[in-house]
C-alpha cells in the first residue's frame, strides 16, 4: 500500500507518499454518474431521442404533416405503426416530429433560465443592499403569480409561434435557479479566495464570473437539468389546453389533446403522444437525480 | 406565540401580497387589453356600431384610466361585467367557481399530502425492501407523468371501460351551475390532481424520516424503552414535517396550475376553465378577475404556509 489514491481527498499513507489525484469537475461529476444505472438508462433514452429529433428533420415514414396517407383514425398497422389521426396524418411521423418541439422547449428554456437566472442571481447576492432588495422583490413578485397563467398571458401577448411559447415558458422558471445562485453567491463571497482575489486587484466582474461562478457550477448544473422536464411539462400543458405551437408542426402535448377529443372513438392517439411524454419526463427526472448525486455529494436526498 | 415579530412579518408580506396583486392584475390589465381583436369579434359589428359599443363599455378610453376604474370597483369587490355574456356580474361567477376550484384542490391537496406522508413513512420504515424501491419508483413516476395523462387515463377507465359501473357520475353536468359536486364526482379528479404532487411529498418524506432516525434524541427515546409506532409518529414524524412543510408552498402553486389542466379536461366549471376560456374569447374583465383571484389565493396560501412553518418548528422565528 505506498500510494493509496482518494479521488479529490489529499491521502496520507503511513510509509507512502502524499497523493491526490487531480480530477476535473466533469470527470468527476462522469465517473460518479455512470455508477447510477437509473441514470445511464435515462441518457440512453435520451440520447435516442435527440438522435430521433434529428432524423425527423430529414426523414419520417411519411411527411408529418401530410394529410391523407391513410384513413381517418385508422388503428396501428405494419404500415402505420402508431396508427393515423383525424386528418389522417401518420400518428409515428407525427410522434418522431414532436421531439422537435419537445427538445427545443427542454433546452431553450433551460438555457433562459439559466442565463437568467444566474445574473440576476449573482448580482443579488455580490452587490446586496438595493440591488438585492429590488431583484429579490421581482423574484417574490413572480412566485407569487401562477407560472401557467403567465405563461398562458404572455403567450397570448407574443403570439403563437415555438421561440415566443419559450420565452413565455421560460418566464415562470428563473426563479428557483435565480434564487439557489443568489443564495450560492451571499456565501461564497466571503470565503478566503474570494477576498484573495480581491486583494489582488480583480475587478467585479472578474470575480463573479471568474472566481464564485465556476465554484457555484454545480448545484447550477443540477437546478438546469430540473428545469427542462418543468419545461417540457409546461409546454405539453400549454398544447394541451389548445395554446401551444401553432399547427401543423407536430407536439405531443397537441397530439394528446387531438386524442382526448378521439378518446370515445379511438384510443390509441392519446395513448403514444402520453407514453412518449412520460417517459421523456421520467427520464429527463432519473438522469437530474443522477447528476444532484454526481455533482452535488453534499446535497441529500 | 405571537410575537411582535411575527406581527411584522405578516404586516411585510400583506404587503408584497398587494404589490404582487397589484403589479399582476395590472400587467394582465394591459396585456389583455392590447390584445388584437376585441371582446365583440364574435358579434360581427364594425364602425360606427363597434364603435359605439366600445363607448358604452368605456373600452375606447387609456389603459391606465380603464384600469383605475377597474381598481375602484376591485377594492369594493366588484369585479365588473363580462363583456361576452351581457350583464353578467364577475363578482359572484368568480365566487362560485372559486368554491368549485377550492373544492378539488383542496380534496387533492389532502390526497397529496395523506398519500405522500403515508407512502414517505411507510418506505423509510421499509427502507431497503422491496416496499421501499415500489414506493419510491412509484413516487417518481407520479411526478413524472403529466396530471393530463393521469387524468385521461382514468377518463379512459371511469368514463369509457368502466362506463356501465360509473354511469357517468364522475362527470359534472353540462351547464352546472352548483358550487358543491358530489363525492363521485369529485374523487377522480381530485385523484388525477394529487398523484403528481403526491411522489413529491412521498420522496421529502421519506428522505426527512431517514435524517430524523438517526438523531441522538430518537436514540434517547429508544432507551427510555418507548414502542416503535410511538417513536416513529411522536419523534420522527414530527421533526420530519418541517422539510414537508417547506415544499408545501409550491405544492400549492402546482395544484392550483394543475386545477387549469383538470377542469379543462373533467370540464368542471371552476376558476382555471374560466380563465382559459375567457382569455381566448377575449373576455377582459373576467380575464382579468380570475387572474386577480388566483394571484390573491397564492400569496396567502404561500403566507399561511410558511406561518405554519413556525408552528411545527418553533425554532424558526420571524
Amino acid at each position: 500500500m505506498a500510494t493509496t489514491v482518494v479521488p479529490g481527498i489529499a491521502d496520507y499513507s503511513p510509509g507512502g507518499v502524499l497523493v491526490r489525484e487531480q480530477v476535473s469537475l466533469w470527470r468527476d461529476g462522469w465517473r460518479r454518474l455512470r455508477r447510477n444505472r437509473l441514470s445511464l438508462v435515462a441518457v440512453v433514452y435520451l440520447g435516442l431521442i435527440i438522435v430521433m429529433a434529428v432524423v425527423s428533420f430529414f426523414w419520417t415514414p411519411y411527411g408529418p404533416n401530410n394529410i391523407g396517407v391513410c384513413q381517418t383514425y385508422e388503428t396501428p398497422s405494419p404500415q402505420h405503426f402508431f396508427g393515423c389521426d383525424e386528418l389522417g396524418r401518420d400518428s409515428l411521423s407525427r410522434l418522431m416530429a414532436g421531439t422537435q418541439v419537445t427538445l427545443a422547449e427542454g433546452i431553450g428554456c433551460a438555457f433562459i433560465a439559466l442565463v437568467a437566472g444566474v445574473v440576476i442571481g449573482l448580482m443579488a447576492g455580490f452587490f446586496r443592499g438595493i440591488v438585492d432588495a429590488a431583484l429579490s422583490l421581482l423574484i417574490n413578485i413572480f412566485y407569487g403569480i401562477p407560472p401557467l397563467l403567465v405563461a398562458l398571458v404572455l403567450y397570448v401577448l407574443l403570439g403563437a409561434s415555438l421561440l415566443n411559447i419559450i420565452i413565455a415558458i421560460s418566464a415562470t422558471l428563473w426563479m428557483d435557479m435565480a434564487r439557489l445562485v443568489r443564495g450560492q453567491t451571499l456565501s461564497l463571497r466571503e470565503r478566503e479566495f474570494v477576498e484573495a482575489a480581491r486583494a489582488s486587484g480583480a475587478k467585479s466582474g472578474k470575480i463573479l464570473f471568474g472566481h464564485i461562478f465556476p465554484n457555484a457550477l454545480g448545484p447550477i448544473i443540477v437546478q438546469g437539468t430540473f428545469v427542462i422536464p418543468g419545461a417540457v411539462l409546461t409546454g405539453a400543458f400549454l398544447s394541451f389546453l389548445g395554446v401551444g405551437v401553432p399547427a401543423p408542426q407536430a407536439d405531443w402535448g397537441g397530439m394528446a389533446q387531438e386524442g382526448v377529443n378521439a378518446i370515445r372513438l379511438v384510443t390509441h392517439i392519446v395513448m403514444f403522444p402520453s407514453i412518449a411524454l412520460s417517459l421523456t419526463l421520467l427520464a429527463f427526472n432519473f438522469f437530474g437525480d443522477g447528476l444532484r448525486d454526481a455533482f452535488d455529494p453534499r446535497q441529500k436526498r | 406565540m405571537v410575537t411582535r415579530g411575527t406581527l411584522i412579518y405578516i404586516g411585510q408580506r400583506l404587503v408584497l401580497i398587494a404589490v404582487t396583486v397589484l403589479v399582476t392584475s395590472f400587467g394582465v390589465f394591459a396585456v389583455v387589453h392590447s390584445l388584437p381583436g376585441s371582446a365583440f369579434v364574435s358579434e360581427k359589428v364594425h364602425g360606427a356600431a363597434l364603435a359605439s359599443l366600445l363607448h358604452q363599455y368605456g373600452l375606447d378610453r387609456p389603459i391606465p384610466v380603464q384600469y383605475w376604474d377597474f381598481f375602484r370597483g376591485a377594492i369594493h369587490g366588484d369585479l365588473g361585467q363580462s363583456l361576452v355574456i351581457r350583464g353578467e356580474e364577475i363578482t359572484p361567477l368568480v365566487l362560485r367557481e372559486l368554491t368549485v376550484s377550492m373544492e378539488l384542490g383542496g380534496a387533492a391537496l389532502l390526497i397529496t399530502i395523506g398519500m405522500g406522508m403515508l407512502f414517505g413513512v411507510i418506505a423509510a420504515i421499509r427502507q431497503n425492501t422491496w416496499v421501499d424501491y415500489t414506493l419510491t419508483t412509484f413516487a417518481v413516476i407520479g411526478y413524472s407523468v403529466p396530471s393530463f395523462v393521469i387524468a385521461t387515463l382514468f377518463l379512459l377507465i371511469f368514463g369509457l371501460w368502466l362506463q356501465d359501473i360509473t354511469n357517468g357520475t364522475f362527470y359534472y353536468p353540462i351547464g352546472w351551475t352548483g358550487t358543491y359536486g358530489t363525492l363521485a364526482e369529485l374523487s377522480v379528479p381530485a385523484v388525477a390532481l394529487g398523484l403528481y404532487t403526491s411522489g413529491q411529498v412521498t420522496r421529502i418524506t421519506r428522505a426527512a424520516m431517514l435524517d430524523v432516525v438517526q438523531q441522538d434524541y430518537i436514540r434517547t427515546a429508544r432507551a427510555k424503552g418507548l414502542k416503535t409506532p410511538v417513536i416513529t409518529l411522536r419523534h420522527a414524524l414530527r421533526n420530519a414535517l418541517i422539510p414537508v412543510t417547506s415544499i408545501l408552498g409550491p405544492l400549492v402553486v402546482s395544484i392550483l396550475v394543475g386545477v387549469v389542466v383538470i377542469e379543462n379536461i373533467f370540464g368542471i366549471p371552476g376558476l382555471g376553465k374560466e380563465f382559459v376560456s375567457s382569455i381566448l374569447r377575449h373576455d377582459y374583465n373576467v380575464a382579468v378577475g380570475v387572474f386577480t383571484i388566483f394571484a390573491i389565493l397564492i400569496g396567502f396560501s404561500n403566507l399561511i404556509v410558511d406561518l405554519l412553518y413556525t408552528a411545527i418548528d418553533p425554532r424558526i422565528r420571524y
